[in-house]
């Protein structure tokens, strides 16, 4: 797959395959991070590792492709991102100040 | 007025047409329309005036002018009948065409010698009562007397609307309507629990009745495709059906055609408060003592004869319908005059009474003699009104005292000659003495019945009960009106004080009320306005006789005796019917042709003899025309019954409450008391029917609630129970969700792995 | 007939409940007022303008493209029976904001709002020829009845609300499998998708008999629930009782209607075969609703539960009709349908009135209001009086060709060929039972009058007097009153403006009605003409339906 349909100003493969290495590492890491820590807003910092993670792969893929439509889906998640930050960390604020806590486990009003 | 009525040459009407030729029913004036249509304007002026908060006697005068102009154009209605029925077309009713059978109902009237004859005594009597009732109800001046004459003008309306009307419809209209106005009127008192109960029993139990008018309008419906008179009696179908039962050859004709008679009869038995259906005649008598007169006096309770009356073919077609309608007009009469002899409340005595005459308007349609019937209808209609309204008199001017017990001598108070008079003529005339109205119309049904094949034994029962009748009459007479003067008033104050959150009620019951008591109680004689329609009504019910000799016409074809034999035989009541020749052998024509086949082919056909049995001999009784001999006999047991009532009520009474009859009646142990419970009927009704109806209302109820409102409840609980096994997966832990999406993801992952490499692989 | 007219009367009351709910809402009501009595014009307007000659065919007719290749299309028209129940609802409004003046005293505006929309969304339902148009007015119905019960209801107003909501939503969803199943075979026939109802009428006819019993199934599962018939009733007395008095109104005149209209116009014409064989069945059903429910009036202390099921009763006998499927049943039905909001309607409104000052519905608490309230009376009386089928009064001609007609579908007249008959057996003990349903109304209405009305006066402790209502009606509730008092009187006296402008339509359902019997199962000795014939008219029948 990531061989073929390479052109000739494009990434070739073998330099492709490490930016998705560390692309999904930090996924990865963002992953272990959102399940494992209880903070909200270290939660909120692996969200975003993974969205970064996802924009990482899809500039190398479209340095790969010699397409401009990576590197435009990735200013859009920039910019989505900057705004859920803004959204997310004025809700934590808010949820702070209801509890005194940051932990997630504090908020599971919404069990069946 | 009936003196007018008998100068009228309208008592000859000329019967160019034969009865046996269909009717070329053609349009009749439109001013006729004025005879339903001022009564119903009576009504909506009395709703305006109410509306407006008249406290004057404006309502009753209006209500009588219009009446009375509404009596008038019935009597120009009857003088220029020239025998040719018509019909007069208000509007358009209720009409739909189908593609090819239409259902046409219009709001339009018929008008034939029957009708004629119903509406003469309806709308006269309605003016008359209506005077009478300006007095009597003076004490109520304001909304609620202008309620009475509305409801009052409305029961005219529907009164001529039932009478008058077209098609079967129409005389639904008019038949519940009248029972609405009923309904009205004896919860005129609406404050008190009695009043109200029986308005309520009154309605339901006629609506009974009037299902089964409804369903044998549905069948007349179904089967003829008409509901229109004028259609309807010139209809092929029934005309063969009436030819083939003149034969007694039932089984040619339909079960559904049968039907429509016996159909329509349980409606007749409602409203004219035959038995089984009669238990709520009595108990209407908590409304107004006018509308016990007018309405359950004379004229609406006379409804059922008319229904019968007017669908006579109908009813000579079906095999049963006849022969139950007389044996249940025989049972009720017996069976109420039992129970009037044991009464002590005076009004009820005569509605008691009232129900016994229907028995026996009903026992002589049933035996053959709708003239009988009819002619019982008219005298009915003004000495019954005559006596009801005496005692009105007595109850108003008595503060509501009705018990027999308690009033003597009355004759000799100041003030009463009128209404004594007129109690004695109306008595004698419900008596049947000899040679008042009563006693004729009487004998014409016993007569019949007495010669009809099979129905002997009615005629017994009916002679029976007729000198029971004139016992209980004369019961009333010898105690209230005649003996030693001893009166109390009314303790319950029973017509007066019931209504109406007006400031004149305490006025009233300070005034009047408060020493009835006392020894210085004055009751108060009827005015002007009581004592004239008093006075008319007593010469009317005693000229009521003189309609027994004159009226009588040729133009049918054969010859008829009387007035009443006339209209009624002129009329659908003996159209086309094999009893049309017959109904009529007077003493000239006992023996003669006119009473030959036909009739006694429909008398056989009546004890269910069939063709078969011929009798040959005409109809006679003891070798003597049958009325002649009838005039005797029930002339002996009249004077029996009024001597048995001198002897233990007259003779020898010393107070008001005690009499020899007292000790007559410890002799028959209980029966008197049951007879005064009337039998128990009600409480019967009550533990057979409305309990049980009750418990199976309240278990509907319980099932509704339980079974079928739990069916649903159980499925609407259905997601609930689903959701109950699923709901632990949504633990409202952040990292919960995230790690199911995580996990999701990965077996997605695997999965389409794994597609891959099988797909590949194949 | 301008289908402006149309459109506006479902724009106006939209328009004012945008006015009302953005407005003030001190101004609320009048602005209520207002609007509902603008869309009164555009209703009189398609009343002057439809051309009553010419009753069966729909007019007013107007099309929008939605999403063509679908089929669909936005289209509406009307013939004269959508009209009259069109104009029934647009009568309704000022009548229900009239009448909500003092007992609605809190959230006005989200009240009269949403009052508004329900009745845009019911002329919806009767001005559409499409069919999906009509399914979403028809469940959007639902959406603002359950906001006026939900919010403005009386103690049980959660639980009635669900219900409410949960049962005739689930049914219908049935009845929209049946409606898709119909365009589905329409288009398999005709070869291409439409989903305008007069095609779908023409197309349907054709299904075999098994198709029609399972289409016939599906439809009645959402309108049977919707009228209600028994055993699917048990939620109107609940939302009747818990509802708001304009609620209850137009839930008795209106919503009711909308399952006996749906019998009517889709599931007789779209499965004519399926329902004549299984009309008996519906008609046992309704029939043992009009005893069953009588009964349970009969015994009930709450008296607008006794009116609510009192409705389960009456509707029985428009079902009787309607099941009858003969030219007598269809015009009684669809009359019931028109008159029967007035009298209910008119019995709704008097218990609102009453409620109002005494807070109270049971009537062993209150009684013999005839002598503080003598106005109030006179109107309860007469209205439960029209309730009864007192003739004269509205509710007597219908239930009359009703009960006829049970008795003219009889089997002999069937097997005698005669006219009138579509083929359906009911016969004389359906209209015998049903009959006693007079008798039963008599009881429990004039019960509950009794108790009401006459008798001593009896007045919950501790009351006191209204602090802005008069003790007896005052000159708004009278006006309230009279336009349903004088739709009693017309429509008892005056049935014939009804029937004849009905008479078409109807007609025309019952010939469609017998030749798709005709079609499906050939009476011997029909020849191939008959055929032609059935079609030609199958064809009139979807030609005069379908948007030009």
């Amino acid at each position: 797959m990531l061989t073929a349909g390479v052109s000739e100003y494009g990434l070739p493969a073998s330099v492709l395959a490490p930016y998705l290495f560390v692309s999904a590492a930090m996924f990865v890491i963002g992953l272990i991070g959102f399940l494992t820590r209880k903070n909200l807003i270290i939660m909120f910092l692996c969200t975003e590792l993974m969205f970064q993670a996802a924009g990482l792969a899809l500039i190398a893929f479209g340095r790969h492709h010699l397409g401009e439509d990576g590197q435009t889906f990735v200013i859009f998640v920039l910019c989505v991102a900057a705004a859920e930050a803004a959204m997310a960390l004025a809700l934590v604020v808010l949820l702070f100040r209801r509890r005194e806590t940051l932990s997630a486990e504090a908020w599971k009003e919404l069990n069946g | 007025m009936i003196a007018q009525t008998l100068s009228g040459t309208f008592l000859q009407p000329t019967l160019a047409m034969a009865p046996d030729v269909p009717a070329g029913i053609g349009t009749g004036p439109k001013w006729v329309l004025l005879i339903p249509f001022l009564a119903a304007l009576a009504a909506c002026l009395n709703g305006v005036y109410a509306a407006m908060g008249n406290k004057t006697r404006l309502p009753a005068w209006t209500t009588v002018a219009l009446l009375a102009v509404s009596f008038f154009a019935t009597l120009a209605m009857a003088m220029g009948f020239d025998g040719n029925a018509y019909t007069v077309k208000a509007f358009d009713w209720i009409q739909v065409h189908g593609e090819s059978a239409s259902f046409i109902a219009n709001f339009s009237f018929y008008v034939d010698t029957l009708t004629i004859y119903w509406m003469l005594f309806v709308t006269g009597l309605a003016t008359l009562i209506a005077l009478y009732a300006s007095e009597y109800m003076n004490h109520d001046l304001g909304v609620s007397y202008c309620r009475f004459f509305a409801a009052f003008g409305l029961f005219v309306f529907s009164m001529a609307c039932l009478v008058m009307g077209d098609n079967l419809v129409m005389l639904y209209l008019g038949w519940e309507g009248v029972g609405l106005c009923s309904y009205l009127l004896i919860g005129y008192f609406y404050k008190k629990p009695e009043a109200v109960a029986a308005a309520k029993k009154a309605f339901i139990v006629n609506r009974v009745g009037d299902l089964g008018l409804a369903l044998g309008l549905y069948l007349a419906y179904v089967h003829f495709g008409t509901v229109e008179y004028s259609v309807l009696f010139s209809d092929e179908k029934l005309l063969a059906y009436v030819e083939a039962a003149k034969v007694g050859a039932f089984d040619q004709i339909p079960a559904m055609a049968q039907w429509i008679a016996l159909l329509l009869m349980v409606g007749a038995f409602g409203k004219s408060a035959q038995f089984p259906l009669y238990v709520w005649l009595p108990d209407a008598m908590e409304g107004p003592t006018p509308v016990s007169a007018l309405i359950h006096a004379a004229t609406m309770v006379t409804a059922g004869v008319y229904l019968i009356a007017r669908f006579y073919p109908v009813f000579l077609i079906s095999e049963h319908a006849l022969p139950i309608v007389a044996w249940i007009g025989t049972i009720t009469a017996f069976l109420a005059a039992t129970i009037g002899m044991a009464q002590f409340d005076i009004k009820r005595i005569m509605a008691y009474s009232t129900v016994s005459q229907l028995g026996y308007m009903f026992a002589g349609l049933g035996v053959l003699t709708p003239t009988g019937g009819a002619y019982h209808v008219l005298t009915h209609a003004f000495f019954k009104a005559l006596l009801f309204l005496c005692c009105g008199a007595v109850m108003h001017g008595f503060a509501g005292q009705l018990d027999l017990r308690k009033l003597s001598g009355i004759r000799r108070v100041p003030g009463w000659g009128i209404v004594s008079l007129g109690m004695l003529v109306g008595c004698l005339n419900l008596a049947g003495v000899p040679f008042t109205a009563g006693y004729f119309s009487k004998d014409t049904i016993l007569a019949e019945a007495f010669v009809t094949p099979g129905a002997s034994m009615i005629g017994w029962i009916l002679l029976l009960t007729a000198g029971m009748t004139a016992y209980y009459t004369f019961r009333v007479f010898f105690r209230v009106f005649v003996g030693p003067t001893h009166y109390e008033a009314g303790d319950d104050h029973h017509d007066h004080d019931d209504d109406h959150a007006h400031g004149e009620e305490h006025h009233h019951d300070a005034g009047e009320h408060g020493d009835h008591h006392a020894d210085g109680f004055h009751p108060h004689a009827p005015g002007w306005a009581i004592n004239t329609v008093l006075a008319v009504l007593t010469v009317a019910s005693l000229a009521a006789t003189g309609l027994y000799f004159v009226g009588g016409s040729k133009d049918l074809g054969y010859k008829t005796k009387h007035y009443a034999d006339t209209m009624v035989s002129a009329s659908t009541a003996s159209y086309h019917s094999p009893y049309s020749a017959h109904a009529f052998h007077d003493d000239h024509h006992g023996d003669d042709d006119h009473s030959g086949d036909h009739a006694d082919d429909a008398h056989k056909a009546l004890a269910g003899v069939g063709p078969r049995g011929a009798i040959d001999e005409p109809l006679m009784l003891f070798g003597k025309d049958p009325h002649k001999v009838m005039y005797y006999v029930s002339g002996i047991v009249g004077a029996i019954g009024i001597a048995l009532a001198w002897v233990f009520h007259y003779a020898g009474r010393k107070t008001a409450g005690e009499c020899r009859m007292d000790g007559v009646a410890r002799l028959f142990g209980p029966i008197p008391r049951w007879a005064e419970n009337k039998w128990y009927v009600d409480e019967l009704y009550d533990a057979i029917i409305r309990i049980p109806l009750r418990v199976a209302s309240h278990l509907m109820h319980w099932f509704d609630k339980l079974v079928v409102d739990g069916l649903v409840n159980l499925a609407g609980m259905m997601p609930r129970v689903f959701g109950w096994f699923v709901r632990p997966s949504q633990s409202g832990v952040l990292q919960g969700y995230a790690a199911g999406m995580v996990g999701g993801v990965a077996i997605l992952l695997v999965v389409i792995v794994l597609a891959v490499r099988l797909g590949g692989g194949s | 007939m301008n289908p402006i007219w149309l459109i506006l009367m479902v724009l106006v009351p939209i328009a004012g409940a945008l006015l009302v709910a953005f407005g003030n809402a001190r101004n609320a009501y009048r602005d209520a007022l207002f609007a509902s009595f603008a869309s009164l014009v555009p209703a009189l307007m398609a009343l002057l303008e439809f051309d009553f000659t010419d009753s069966a065919s729909f007019q007013g007719l107007w099309s929008v493209g939605w999403l063509e290749p679908l089929g669909l299309s936005l289209s509406i028209g009307v013939d004269s029976i959508a009209l009259l129940l069109i104009l029934l609802s647009v009568l309704l409004g000022p009548i229900c904001v009239l009448a909500s003046k003092t007992a609605i005293t809190e959230n006005r505006r989200l009240y009269y709002s949403w009052l508004l929309v329900l009745q845009a969304a019911m002329v919806g339902v009767f001005a559409s020829r499409d069919l999906i148009l009509f399914y979403i007015c028809f469940e959007f119905t639902l959406l603002p009845m359950f906001v006026l019960i939900r919010m403005f209801g009386s103690t049980n107003r959660v639980a009635a609300s669900t219900k409410f909501f949960l049962y005739t939503f689930t049914g219908s969803l049935v009845t929209l499998a049946g409606l898709v199943y119909v365009v589905y075979f329409a288009a398999q026939r005709n070869g291409e998708w439409s989903l305008d109802i007069g095609v779908l009428t023409t197309a349907a006819a054709f299904m075999s008999p098994g198709e029609q019993a399972l289409v016939l199934g599906a439809m009645l599962a959402g309108f049977a629930v919707k009228v209600p018939l028994f055993p699917v009733h048990t939620w109107l007395p609940l939302a009747h009782t818990e509802a708001p008095t304009a609620g209850s109104v137009i839930l008795a005149g209106v919503l009711l209607k909308l399952g006996t209209y749906g019998i009517y116009r889709f599931a007789i014409p779209m499965a004519p075969v399926g329902f004549v064989e299984y009309a008996p069945t519906i008609a046992v059903l309704a029939v043992i609703g009009i005893i069953y429910a009588g009964l349970i009036c009969w015994i009930q202390d709450d008296i607008k539960k006794l009116v609510a099921y009192s409705s389960v009763s009456h509707l029985g006998f428009c079902v009787l009709g309607l099941t009858a499927v003969n030219a007598t049943g269809l015009s009684g039905s669809v009359l019931y349908m028109l008159s029967h909001g007035f009298s209910t309607g008119g019995l709704f409104l008097m218990i609102g009135f009453m409620y109002e000052r005494y807070h109270t519905r049971d009537m062993r608490r209150v009684g013999g209001l005839a002598s503080k309230m003598p106005v109030w009376s006179f109107f309860m009386v007469f209205f439960a009086m029209a309730s009864v089928g007192l003739p004269g009064l509205n509710g007597f001609p219908s239930e009359l060709l009703c009960l006829i007609s049970a008795f003219q579908a009889d089997a002999s007249w069937v097997a005698a060929g005669e006219p009138g008959a579509a083929g359906v057996t009911l016969g004389p003990w359906y209209a015998i039972f049903a009959g006693t349903g007079m008798v039963i109304a008599a009881m429990y209405l004039l019960i509950m009058v009794g108790r009401i009305c006459f008798g001593p006066l009896t007045e919950p402790e501790g009351h006191h007097a209204h602090d802005v209502l008069p003790d007896d009606l005052n000159l708004r509730e009278i006006i309230t009153l009279v336009p349903l008092a004088a739709g009693c009187l017309v429509f008892g006296l005056f049935p014939g403006l009804l029937l004849d402008a009905i008479q078409e339509p109807v007609n025309q359902t019952v010939r469609l009605v017998e030749s798709a019997q005709e079609l499906a199962l050939p009476r011997p000795g029909a020849g191939p003409e008959t055929d032609a014939g059935v079609l030609m008219i199958l064809d009139e029948a979807g030609a005069e339906g379908a948007n030009p």
